[in-house]
């Protein structure tokens, strides 16, 4: 027993080791955004700023316009996540409860993208929003939302499971299939919108391929390739304040994180996908 | 005379009722359809139309794209494409680094199998969310913090060799074309480890624990628990983080192209290239889209037999 619980010590102490050296990039990088020192050359690595001052913030929000791309950000990820995880729904609902015509055709239809990867028909994509005059807008990054379809397989198995009587009881009273989705399924089903929803968040705000070849105004760019143009023109220098945008991009979701640490986590391992 | 229009009647009647249920079995469709309809013309219009072009065009000389004919010109672009140097080195990078990046498999199953020995308790949820938090990191700022850490000159991880040596190391592991591919697999395994960690647990709680009972009443030994029902019990949890991990890596963009300085073409030394660094390059910084979508169907081939293997693999085809 004894010989157990040292083990179980030891082991903790290993973990926490690791950790700390896993989690130092970060720490450090917190640590040199609050660094004046930190501009052009590299301070020695310390656990307090050599001279702590707000400078390298006050330069990166001077010289990038981070508020607007945090407000186009969380406008695009919001929208789209609602979109999708609503469309996803409601198509889960359908194949799983519905009866119709073609139902398993359209269920192959849509599984079947799962394996095209959206990289392969990416500049054709580009050609047909050009041709329809939507490049440089947020139409291109949001209508992709209404078929997400590894949520609407997730959704299907979902709904698959909440019992049948429940609906029943309903059409008796002379609910519609619309009524009964907005009534009973949605509000049976906070855990999967919960858990979608947290997936199409974390995509969403890491987006960059895809808005990097359909916006081109800079004040319509989202974080991501806003900050990492910024990065491109600073080249080598300019430590501190480099530190201090990568920071801020990382800073909603850590917050997310932090609060919602348990369902994220949940959400993660349930769902064995990320993107 | 009165029976024949009785009948009539009735068959009026049937006709009606036929109707009637034919109206109402086509509503009950349509009601159905109304919840599809959106989702099914959004596939069909921004998936399959394009993925139908990308096949197209990469059979078509389509160099300046709606300036004259499109001409049909067979393989030629494959052709053209398999024999470029910086293709073929750009699959090459592409597998590389899908390769050192499976890394994150077995690091985070040692992580997981220690993790999951101290028990459920504080510790535990401490370290599950401990370790997943680089997963959280929003990617730009990943390659921001890892511009600096893996620096040839004052860089973290250089620092720390040079004090574990007592030698002063200044490897460029982002500069140095002998060593990116080593520093771009040191900051994507960073980030998602902690993903491996986080499912290979998952993976290894739902064990059930009667089986290890079993095994302590029959005196096996803890490592010969762990080879002879730990590891076979987490082979469909290897496959998957297998197939996952090496898709993600084929398709991989974003913190490459970011540490070229939003170039694609793979610094340091064109090193750096992936597949689709090669079709961005081609579609939108020198355009020729018959070349980058003969490399998008290279890319999709690749990835789609590697599902399919998955799927053969995890038996999806046996359960339907």
């Amino acid at each position: 027993m004894k010989a157990k619980k040292i083990r179980r010590a030891i082991i903790i102490v290993i973990l926490l080791i690791v950790l700390c050296i896993i989690l130092i990039p970060l720490v450090w990088s917190v640590i040199l955004s609050f660094d004046r020192k930190a501009l052009s050359s590299l301070p020695p690595f310390s656990l307090v700023p050599h001279e702590p001052s707000l400078f390298n913030y006050e330069v990166a929000f001077k010289t990038i316009p981070l508020v607007r791309y945090y407000l186009n950000t969380i406008l695009v990820t919001a929208l789209h996540t609602i979109i999708a995880v609503l469309f996803a729904m409601m198509c889960g609902y359908a194949f799983a409860k519905g009866n119709f015509w073609g139902k398993k055709f359209w269920f192959i239809f849509m599984l079947a993208v799962m394996m095209i990867p959206f990289e392969s028909r990416m500049v054709p994509l580009y050609l047909q929003y050009k041709k329809w005059g939507l490049l440089d807008t947020y139409a291109p990054l949001l209508l992709g939302g209404f078929a997400y379809v590894y949520g609407i397989f997730f959704s299907k198995q979902n709904i698959e499971a909440i019992p049948d009587s429940l609906r029943e009881s309903a059409y008796i009273d002379g609910a519609s299939e619309w009524r009964i989705f907005f009534r009973i399924i949605l509000p049976l089903s906070k855990p999967l919108i919960a858990t979608l929803s947290i997936l199409q968040i974390l995509s969403n705000w890491n987006s960059y391929l895809w808005p990097l070849v359909v916006i081109r105004s800079a004040e319509k760019q989202l974080i991501s390739v806003g900050v990492s143009v910024f990065n491109a023109q600073q080249d080598a220098i300019y430590y501190g304040p480099r530190m201090a945008v990568a920071v801020v991009s990382a800073i909603p979701l850590s917050i997310m994180f932090l609060f919602l640490q348990k369902y994220i986590v949940q959400s993660i391992a349930v769902s064995g996908i990320k993107q | 005379m009165k029976g024949m229009g009785n009948h009539a009647l009735i068959n009026k009647g049937v006709n009606m009722k036929n109707k009637q249920l034919f109206a109402l079995k086509l509503k009950r469709q349509l009601v159905w359809y109304s919840f599809i309809i959106v989702s099914i013309l959004t596939l069909g219009i921004l998936t399959y139309l394009p993925m139908l072009t990308t096949i197209k065009y990469s059979f078509h000389d389509t160099q300046v794209l709606g300036f004259g004919e499109e001409k049909f010109i067979g393989l030629l672009n494959y052709q053209k494409i398999v024999n470029n140097s910086s293709f073929l080195k750009s699959i090459a990078n592409t597998f590389i680094l899908a390769i050192l990046g499976l890394a994150s498999i077995p690091i985070g199953f040692v992580l997981a199998s220690l993790i999951n020995n101290i028990g459920k308790s504080k510790w535990q949820s401490l370290f599950r969310v401990g370790f997943y938090f680089p997963n959280i990191i929003t990617g730009v700022s990943v390659v921001l913090i890892f511009q600096i850490v893996l620096k040839a000159n004052g860089g973290l991880l250089n620092n720390a060799l040079s004090l574990l040596t007592g030698q002063k190391v200044t490897i460029g592991w982002l500069s140095d074309s002998r060593f990116s591919h080593l520093g771009a697999t040191i900051l994507s395994v960073w980030g998602s480890m902690g993903y491996s960690m986080l499912i290979n647990l998952a993976s290894l709680q739902s064990i059930p624990s009667e089986i290890y009972e079993a095994a302590e009443v029959d005196g096996a030994s803890g490592f010969k628990q762990w080879l002879y029902i730990t590891i076979p019990q987490m082979t469909s949890c290897f496959v998957f983080l297998f197939i996952t991990s090496f898709i993600n890596g084929l398709a991989r963009f974003s913190d490459l192209f970011i540490i070229g300085g939003n170039t694609s073409a793979g610094r340091p030394g064109g090193t750096l290239q992936t597949i689709l660094m090669y079709i961005y390059q081609f579609s939108f910084e020198t355009p020729q889209y018959g070349i980058a979508s003969a490399g998008a169907m290279i890319l999709f081939i690749l990835t789609f037999t590697i599902t399919m293997i998955n799927l053969k693999l995890t038996g999806f085809f046996k359960k339907k």
